[in-house]
C-alpha cells in the first residue's frame, strides 16, 4: 500500500523515492530532537524536584497555625449572649440553604398564623438525633419572616454538652432547653422553638413515628403564660423519616456520653457516613396559636389548667401531623 | 457600735493581703479621710498606710471570735468587709476549712456580739459550679452547687450557707454578698490568671464554653459602694457580654492545647497534689461547662460596669504584654 495515499499529512503524493530518503533524515533529526528534549526535561526535573522548591519553614508555620486554631478558624469571636456567632452562621448559610431547598425540599405552610412581629413560643415534634428539625425550621422562619427575628431552637442537655457538637450548636443558634433560657430569650423579644418531647422524642423508634410522647411537665405552657406570648403548635412532617431508628442500644452509649445509641438501616453499618440523614420531603405545618390571652397571669399556679392546656397543645400538634401525613403521597415527595 | 447615722464612720477590713482587701483599704483611706479604717489580718502587711489601725487576729484560732468581738466593740466598728479568703488553692485541706469556713463563722459571731451594722462578704460566681445542666445565665437565687473536687470552692459554699442562715437570725445586720466572676486587670494575680499566662493554654478537647470576666476596677467600685451605702442582698459582679474561651485565648496570642478531658484531669492531679499551688483537677470543669452569671441585679445596684468582659480581658492582656503578633 502506498504510504503517500494515507492522507494529506503524509505530504504531496507526487514526491519521489529521493523525497522519502529526506523523510528518513527528517525522522532521524526529529528523533534526536526528541531525545534531547527528553534528556533536558529529565535533567531539569532532576534539578528542580517539586519538593525542593517548598519553603518548609513557611509550611510548618502554616500547619502550626492551622493546628492551633483547629476547629476554631471559622469563628469571629464575637458572639451574642447565648453563643450565636454571626460569622459562623453566615458561612453555614449555603449549606443550610442546600439542605433546606435541595435535600429535604422543606415547605412551610400556615405561616399566616404567626404573629407579624414580636416573640412567640413555637412548639414542635422532635425527631432525629441531631437537631436538624430545629435548625431547618429556624432557617425557614428566618427566610420567610425576617421581621420576626431569628428564632432560637432549644436543645436537650445531653446534646448541648456533647464534645465537638456543643461549640458548633451554640454558634449556630442552639440553646440549652430550660425554663430560664426560654424566659430570657422571650423577654428579649426572640422567638423560641421548643421540643417538649425532649429525649423521648429524639429516641422515638421508627414504628412510633409521628406519635407524640408526653410533653414534659407543662413547662412550655407555663413559659408562654408567664411571658404572655402566643403558643404556636407546629407539626414537622418528614423529619421523622430522616433518621429511622430501628432499635436502640444502651450498653456502649454510656461511654460516649449519649443516652442511647441509635441503630438505623445505615448508621452503624456504613459507619459515620451512615449517620447522614435520609433525604425525605419535609413539610412544616404551622397551626393556629393557642389562645392564652383570656387567662389570668396567676393561672400559672393552676396545675390542672396547665396540664389541660398541655394536652390540648399536644392534640393540636398531633392533628397537624395526622392531616399532614394523610395529605402527602410519598415519604420522598 | 451602731450609732444610727446613715454614714458609717468606722470600717474594718479583714484579709489585708488579698487583692480586694488591700485595694479597698487604700481606696477608703485616700477617699474618705474622715473615716476610721481598721485592718485585721494574721500578720501585719509590709506596706500599710499609717492611718490604718491594725489588729492582729488569726482566724484559725478557736478563740478568734472573742478577740474579734472585743476589737470590733472597742473600735466601735460600723461596717465589716470580710475578704480574708485564699486566692490560691492549698493542699492543706484542714487549714483551708479552718480559715475559710470556720474563720468566717468567727467573723459572723463577732459581728453579732459587737452589733455591727453591716457585713460585706467577698464571694465568687465559681460557687454556682460548672454543670452541664446550668442555664446560660445563673441568677443570684440559683442554688450553689460548687464543685465536689475543688475543696476551696466547697468551703466557700458552706460559708455562704452558714452566712445566709446567720443573716436570717440577725436581721439588725445588713449582709451584702458580692459574687465576682473571674477578676482581671493590671494588678490582680491569682490562679486563674496563672492558667491564662501559661505559654500553651490547655483546654478540654471538644468543648469551648462561654466565659465572662469582670475588671478589678468595677469590683472595687462595687465593694466601696457596698461598704459605704446600704444595699443588703446578694449580687453577681460580672462584666457585660460573654466570649468563647478559645476566642479569649487567641486574643492573648496564646497557643491552645486541646486535651481529652480524662487526660487533662489526670495531668492536673499531680501538680495539685505536689503542693505547687496549681489549681485542682476540678478547675478544668470550669473550662468545660457553662457557669455564666446574670449580672443585671449588680448592674442596677452599682451602676453600669466600665469594662465589658472583652474589654476586661483586653485590659489584662495588654497590661501583661501578652499579645504576640504572628
Amino acid at each position: 500500500m502506498d504510504p503517500t495515499s494515507k492522507g494529506p499529512l503524509c505530504g504531496d503524493p507526487e514526491l519521489g523515492d529521493s523525497e522519502f530518503g529526506d523523510l528518513v533524515e527528517v525522522r532521524e533529526a526529529l528523533e534526536g530532537l526528541r531525545r534531547e528534549i527528553r534528556s533536558r526535561f529529565l535533567s531539569e526535573s532532576r534539578e528542580a524536584a517539586p519538593w525542593q522548591d517548598v519553603d518548609w519553614q513557611a509550611l510548618f508555620g502554616k500547619l502550626r497555625r492551622r493546628m492551633n486554631t483547629f476547629g476554631m478558624s471559622e469563628r469571629s469571636g464575637e458572639v451574642d449572649e447565648f453563643g450565636l456567632d454571626e460569622v459562623v452562621l453566615k458561612r453555614a448559610l449555603p449549606m443550610l440553604d442546600l439542605l433546606y431547598d435541595r435535600y429535604w425540599r422543606v415547605e412551610l405552610s400556615g405561616i399566616e398564623h404567626l404573629p407579624p412581629r414580636g416573640p412567640c413560643l413555637l412548639v414542635a415534634n422532635r425527631s432525629g438525633i441531631l437537631p436538624y428539625d430545629g435548625m431547618m425550621f429556624a432557617h425557614g422562619l428566618q427566610r420567610r419572616l425576617p421581621e420576626l427575628g431569628r428564632a432560637r431552637f432549644l436543645i436537650a442537655d445531653w446534646l448541648i454538652t456533647l464534645p465537638f457538637v456543643q461549640p458548633y450548636l451554640a454558634r449556630l443558634g442552639g440553646v440549652r432547653a430550660c425554663r430560664e433560657n426560654a424566659d430570657r430569650l422571650l423577654r428579649h423579644g426572640r422567638s423560641v422553638i421548643a421540643f417538649p418531647e425532649g429525649v423521648k422524642g429524639a429516641a422515638k423508634v421508627f414504628r412510633d413515628r409521628y406519635r407524640l410522647k408526653r410533653f414534659g411537665r407543662g413547662g412550655v405552657v407555663r413559659t408562654a403564660l408567664e411571658n404572655r406570648v402566643p403558643l404556636v403548635p407546629v407539626g414537622i412532617v418528614g423529619a421523622e423519616e430522616a433518621h429511622p431508628i430501628l432499635f436502640k442500644i444502651h450498653g456502649p452509649a454510656r461511654s460516649l456520653g449519649l443516652p442511647f445509641l441509635p441503630v438505623t438501616p445505615t448508621f452503624p453499618l456504613f459507619g459515620l457516613f451512615g449517620a447522614l440523614p435520609l433525604p425525605s420531603k419535609w413539610v412544616i405545618h404551622i397551626g393556629e396559636p393557642l389562645s392564652l390571652e383570656h387567662l389570668e397571669p396567676d393561672a400559672v399556679d393552676d396545675e390542672l389548667l396547665i396540664s389541660r392546656l398541655t394536652e390540648e397543645l399536644r392534640s393540636r400538634i398531633q392533628s397537624l401531623l395526622d392531616v399532614g401525613l394523610s395529605d402527602r403521597e410519598s415519604v420522598w415527595g | 457600735m451602731s450609732t444610727g447615722t446613715s454614714e458609717p464612720s468606722v470600717i474594718a477590713v479583714t484579709g489585708l493581703k488579698t487583692f480586694v482587701g488591700q485595694q479597698l483599704l487604700e481606696r477608703l483611706v485616700v477617699r474618705e479621710p474622715s473615716m476610721r479604717v481598721i485592718g485585721i489580718d494574721q500578720r501585719r502587711p509590709f506596706r500599710l498606710d499609717g492611718r490604718v489601725r491594725f489588729h492582729r487576729v488569726d482566724l484559725s484560732e478557736p478563740t478568734a471570735d472573742g478577740r474579734l468581738a472585743e476589737i470590733l466593740r472597742r473600735e466601735r466598728v460600723d461596717v465589716v468587709v470580710h475578704t480574708a479568703f485564699r486566692r490560691e488553692p492549698t493542699p492543706d485541706l484542714e487549714m483551708d476549712h479552718e480559715v475559710e469556713t470556720i474563720g468566717s463563722l468567727h467573723i459572723m459571731s463577732a459581728c453579732a456580739a459587737a452589733k455591727v451594722r453591716r457585713l460585706v462578704v467577698v464571694s465568687s460566681t465559681m460557687l454556682y459550679g460548672p454543670r452541664p445542666d446550668n442555664p446560660n445565665f445563673l441568677s443570684e437565687d440559683h442554688p450553689l452547687h460548687g464543685h465536689p473536687d475543688a475543696h476551696c470552692v466547697q468551703n466557700r459554699v458552706e460559708m455562704e450557707s452558714l452566712l445566709s442562715r446567720w443573716a436570717v437570725r440577725h436581721p439588725d445586720t445588713e449582709v451584702t454578698v458580692l459574687r465576682a466572676c473571674w477578676m482581671l486587670g493590671p494588678n490582680h494575680w491569682d490562679r486563674v490568671i496563672r492558667y491564662f499566662s501559661l505559654p500553651v493554654v490547655p483546654m478540654v478537647l471538644g468543648y469551648d464554653p462561654l466565659i465572662q470576666f469582670v475588671h478589678e476596677d468595677d469590683v472595687l467600685h462595687a465593694f466601696e459602694t457596698a461598704a459605704l451605702t446600704s444595699m443588703p442582698g446578694v449580687y453577681n459582679l460580672v462584666g457585660r457580654g460573654v466570649l468563647p474561651l478559645s476566642t479569649a485565648v487567641r486574643l492573648a496570642g496564646k497557643r491552645i492545647l486541646q486535651l481529652p478531658a480524662t487526660a487533662l484531669y489526670r495531668m492536673a492531679y499531680y501538680p495539685a497534689q505536689s503542693q505547687t499551688g496549681d489549681p485542682p483537677a476540678g478547675f478544668y470543669d470550669y473550662l468545660r461547662y457553662l457557669w455564666v452569671a446574670d449580672g443585671a441585679r449588680g448592674w442596677d445596684a452599682f451602676g453600669e460596669p466600665v469594662y465589658t468582659s472583652k474589654e476586661a480581658w483586653i485590659s489584662f492582656i495588654s497590661a501583661r504584654r501578652m499579645r504576640r503578633y504572628r
